[in-house]
């Protein structure tokens, strides 16, 4: 049994006044109740929050484990750690792994190896087609029935219309949305940036905003037709997002996450790094333009959640001139500050609630998961605590992860995670953060 | 003025002086060049290598002459295709560059970026980058500029017009770099598939008419035409090329009476360029080749020894 004291709890969709504490027990919280209300539970760990945010587990709906089968990137015991470390409870694990995720088995390799590493809950997302070939459906109901929380051929889009349109309805059958990579590859081959100011200065070849619009654009159609709930992973660009706000207004069941560096960084960052492999990525780095956009969407609640898309790569793979290095850029344990220093030094532009959501509630009702993104008596005791005025370096040898490289290494950011709790057990404390929380 | 530079990676952000500097100090070069004895001792004991990941003979040959002729050791470290394919890692590539003592090292890489990559791990060497994929190609661009200064003078206000595949062109990054900062204006002409998608980041006007575009220009600049692009279907065909885009002595007549024409070499005769043009009275292309050799001997100059105080 927990006794955490003196939060501001953020329930899922308010913050709410004053400061609270909270019995969780069994995994599950099971009082809430003003601070100082109640006689301190017999037995009960005294955690004292000191006035921090006390918010529901962070869900990352996009990250790349690449276990199985690429263990010397990151493994899900690994991935799980850093997830917790970055203040997620719970992490997506992608399926485009080595076997592919395409099968119930496998799913179950995930979840168990996930229970095994003992932090972040880890959920698997199950391939559309098998072997991520872009031909045959795979057994999502087989899949479903194992545990998987959503379907895509991440890294690729679903191949073709005819194929999405058909996950999508099959997918609906079993109350779950499909998750898309928007991108019409015709127009991307080679492409190692945007196709923008730095494509021109650099030679490089560049990938058009339009390759990604267009597969927006036929994700939002197939949505409609169907009337089935399709979800658009990693937008970055305007139009993009505005295609997405229309297809909101028209209640068409489309849901869209963005990433930690699209709303942070843009390409100008690529030649002003002298060409760093840290900022190669796939949707690529957008313009300063396309990054206001994002931060718009954010506001008006275009955007439904704040996905890492943490894609770790070994040294050997990443450590190189940059048409040779691979796509993505790892984050998991720094994204939830690099978007809050982000949004306190844009002025606060909308409600921190609003924020909080993006990764608590919205990426929870993505997955139609009700039990996860709230805090209520009788909810899952997960949590995740955020100091806001906290600031501490990027510094990428202490990770979890196995990923090394990150374009925000040494990077100063303020407002941090600084304890992850899953089922009432924490999984990670920041032990400089004078928080006295122990690991269970 | 002091030369403060270590490396060459690109000209994007020198200053005029930067230029000027460079001008004045190939002229001094050049006029070894003129010499019957064409050595000076000034790096003796220095050590550079050329490290060519892509075929050029030119370009490393004009090295390889800059460097012997100021009594540098000049090594030529043959490499072909990428870092990765190679089997050794272009890091340890570079460590063994290390290891070795080299001085400066030149290198010429197929990917956009490598010469960064190398001058942030090169603790003691100089990098100049010889060329790396479609992004820049820094000593040609200051060759084509020493060129033009010999011949023009002061090269403010004067017109450069670049023709040809700009979206694949090291040269033309370069080149509008360095004419755009000594004060020429630049124009861009060739069919818009050959033109970067952002083209108003490249700092140049965008003239699709080829005749518009030479109209009055006082050089007027021919990339080279790679049959793979149209292979690619960037356009139908070599021959059409040559009748929208090809230098003719009729479109000559279009620049500025006198006007130079500039090539980076090696010509495609009857594609970019018409025979008679090329070899004809107007055609700086060789005289480019040898400002090659007096303005790398100029960079290796100013990086190795350095002008003093």
């Amino acid at each position: 049994m927990k006794w955490l004291v003196n939060g501001r709890l953020f329930d899922g969709e308010l913050l709410r006044e004053g400061l609270c504490d909270l019995v969780i027990d069994k995994g599950r919280v099971a009082k809430i109740a003003p601070a100082g209300r109640f006689v301190p539970p017999e037995g009960a760990t005294r955690i004292d929050l000191d006035g921090r945010i006390l918010a529901p587990g962070f869900i990352d709906l996009h990250a790349h484990l690449r276990d199985p089968g690429q263990e010397w990137r990151e493994d899900i015991i690994s991935g799980s750690r850093a997830a917790a470390a970055g203040g997620f409870a719970t992490v997506v694990a992608m399926p485009n792994t080595d076997p592919p995720i395409d099968r119930s088995s496998l799913v179950r390799y995930v979840l168990e190896r996930g229970q095994s590493a003992g932090a972040a809950r880890v959920l698997p997302a199950g391939s559309v087609t098998k072997g991520r070939h872009g031909q045959e459906l795979a057994e999502m109901w087989f899949m479903a029935n194992e545990g998987a929380a959503i379907f895509t051929d991440d890294g690729l889009p679903v191949s073709t219309a005819h194929l999405l349109r058909t996950a999508l309805l099959y997918a609906d059958d079993l109350g779950m949305a499909i998750m898309e990579h928007p991108e019409e590859l015709s127009l991307t081959k080679d492409a190692q940036v945007n196709d923008g100011p730095c494509a021109a200065r650099s030679g490089l070849k560049g990938a058009p905003k339009a390759a990604e619009l267009i597969a927006v654009e036929r994700g939002i159609a197939l949505a409609k037709d169907t009337g089935a709930h399709l979800h658009l992973t990693h937008l970055s660009a305007k139009e993009s997002l505005e295609a997405v706000r229309r297809a909101k207004k028209d209640g068409i069941n489309i849901t869209c996450d963005v990433t930690p560096h699209h709303l942070t960084l843009d390409e100008s960052l690529i030649e002003k790094s002298g060409y760093s492999a840290a900022y190669k990525v796939n949707p690529p780095l957008r313009t300063a333009h396309d990054l206001e956009a994002l931060w718009e969407g954010l506001a008006d609640g275009t955007v439904d959640a704040i996905a890492t898309d943490h894609a770790p790569y070994h040294l050997d793979e990443k450590d190189l001139p940059f048409q040779e290095a691979a796509s993505g850029i790892a984050s998991l344990e720094c994204a939830v500050a690099v978007v809050l220093d982000a949004w306190l030094k844009r002025g606060k532009p909308f409600g921190i609630e609003r924020l909080l959501r993006l990764f608590t509630a919205g990426p929870a009702s993505v997955l139609r998961k009700s039990d996860l993104g709230r805090i209520e008596e009788g909810s899952v005791a997960d949590i995740t605590a955020l100091d806001i005025g906290r600031e501490r370096r990027v510094e990428a040898k202490r990770w979890e992860s196995k990923a090394r490289i990150t374009p925000w290494e040494g990077a100063a950011l303020c407002g941090w995670p600084v304890m992850t709790m899953r089922e009432g057990k924490v999984i990670w404390v920041d032990g400089d953060s004078r928080l006295h929380a122990e690991r269970d | 003025m002091p030369w403060k530079r270590k490396h060459l990676i690109d000209v994007d952000d020198w200053e005029r002086e930067d230029f000027e500097l460079l001008l004045e100090q190939t002229s001094n070069m050049d006029s070894i060049l003129d010499r019957s004895i064409k050595k000076a001792p000034a790096l003796r004991g220095k050590i550079v290598v050329n490290i060519f990941y892509e075929p050029s003979t030119r370009t490393r040959t004009s090295f390889e002459i800059a460097g012997k002729l100021l009594s540098a050791d000049v090594i030529n470290w043959t490499a072909s295709g990428s870092s990765a394919a190679k089997g050794e890692s272009l890091r340890d590539t570079i460590w063994t560059l290390e290891a070795m003592g080299a001085d400066a090292v030149v290198i010429r890489h197929g990917e956009v970026g490598v010469p960064y990559y190398l001058a942030e791990k090169l603790k003691k060497a100089s990098v100049i980058n010889g060329g790396d994929g479609t992004h820049a190609h820094p000593t040609q661009a200051l060759l084509d500029l020493y060129t033009a200064w010999r011949e023009l003078g002061s090269l403010d206000g004067k017109k450069v017009a670049i023709v040809g595949d700009i979206l694949h062109s090291r040269v033309a990054r370069s080149d509008i770099y360095a004419f755009k900062a000594v004060g020429a204006e630049v124009c861009l002409s060739g069919p818009s598939t050959l033109m970067p998608t952002d083209i108003n980041s490249l700092n140049a006007t965008y003239e699709p008419n080829i005749a518009e575009a030479i109209d009055g220009a006082d050089v007027v600049y021919m990339l080279r035409i790679q049959r793979e692009r149209q292979d690619a279907g960037l356009f139908p065909s070599l021959d059409e090329y040559h009748k929208r885009y090809g230098l003719t002595d009729k479109l000559l007549g279009k620049a500025k009476k006198g006007a130079l024409v500039m090539h980076p070499g090696p010509i495609n005769r009857g594609v970019e360029i018409a025979s008679s043009v090329a070899d004809g009275p107007q055609s700086f292309i060789l005289k480019q080749v040898r400002a090659g050799v007096a303005v790398r001997m100029a960079l290796l100059y100013l990086m190795l020894g350095g002008v003093k105080e």
